[in-house]
């Protein structure tokens, strides 16, 4: 003798199509499915369309620049986790033909925005206030410095960056998952 | 921490867009399907696990997906709707010898489509199917017209 317990009668729940063929057809909701799908393609579409215009980064709109009488600044306004970018610091021709130029950048550009590595190497490395200061040995103008980033995590995030003497640029960069 | 949310994002990611793209993915799947889905699957993989390709980072979005699998299938088996939502609900392509149009056109089948599901039970004319059936996994089950005997 069997030791299962059989304890739910079958029942005929299945909804029939002319009475004959158990189907479980339920148009009602398949033609409400059709309307989000058409609503799913026109958001995906929109999507598509706000990447190529950078707004989800490295793209026209995620371009940023800030600039001061010491430097002018190129960054990307939006980021990707794990996907390089270029930082780039331009001195102004007044802060380049001192023979040397600090620049300080507040922490979260080497925690947050994951500062690898630095375009030329600092001749000297200072750190406090909160970040850290570097030292570049400088000719005439025109000179930069670049950094390379890639972010480690998604969020948004702050930075700072100075040339002593001048006025600080901040800015805010989101950094996408 | 970061790998499990990709893995749970990418998975429901994942679902929308297999449903997204009809049930065709299911069973009917022709090379050119083969490739959404091998191409859709990597660039998911790519985005989960990330630069941590250690078998630890790789192990947890394995165990993530297997988890929520579970659940979703779970779900799935309490409640006809949620289930309709991630399988879909059967539907008729034709009945009675006439195409389902609305159907036809909104799952984007064509009556080669049915034909070839046909061909698959030895039936070789359109006229010999009462109904055909699209099913939740994509396959299309044959009901042959029973012949009028004289």
């Amino acid at each position: 003798m069997s030791d299962v317990a059989f304890s739910k009668p079958v029942q005929d729940s299945v909804p029939k199509i002319n009475d004959e063929v158990a189907v479980g057809e339920d148009l009602g909701f398949q033609r409400k499915w059709w309307k989000f799908e058409t609503l799913m393609w026109w958001v995906i579409a929109f999507i598509l369309v706000l990447n190529f215009a950078g707004f989800l980064g490295r793209g026209p709109m995620a371009h940023a620049m800030l600039s001061n009488d010491a430097m002018i600044v190129k960054y990307e306004r939006v980021e990707r986790t794990g996907t390089p970018s270029i930082l780039e610091v331009q001195f102004q021709p007044a802060t380049l033909g001192k023979g040397l130029v600090k620049l300080h950048v507040s922490q979260s550009v080497v925690n947050e925005l994951g500062a690898q590595r630095i375009i030329p190497s600092p001749l000297d490395t200072a750190v406090g206030r909160g970040g850290l200061t570097y030292t570049f040995t400088t000719e005439e103008a025109p000179g930069s410095v670049q950094f390379a980033l890639q972010p480690s995590k998604p969020g948004i995030f702050h930075f700072t960056l100075e040339v002593p003497g001048s006025a600080p640029l901040s800015a805010r960069v989101v950094v996408m998952p | 921490m970061f790998t499990i949310l990709y893995a749970v994002a990418g998975y429901f990611f994942l679902m929308l867009m297999v449903r997204l793209l009809t049930r065709r993915p299911g069973a009917q799947m022709t090379m050119f399907e083969f490739v959404i889905v091998f191409l859709v699957g990597g660039v998911i993989i790519l985005a989960v696990t990330g630069g941590d390709r250690s078998i630890t980072n790789c192990g947890m979005a394995i165990l993530t997906v297997g988890l929520l699998h579970n659940i979703v299938a779970w779900t799935k088996a309490r409640s006809a709707r949620f289930g309709a939502i991630v399988d879909g609900t059967p539907l008729v392509l034709l009945k009675d010898g006439a195409w389902v149009d609305e159907v036809m056109r909104g799952m984007k089948m064509a009556p080669e489509d049915i034909m070839a599901a046909a061909r698959m039970k030895g039936i070789n004319s359109i006229f010999d199917i009462k109904y055909a059936i699209l099913e939740r996994n994509g396959t299309i089950s044959i009901i042959k017209a029973k012949k009028e005997t004289a």
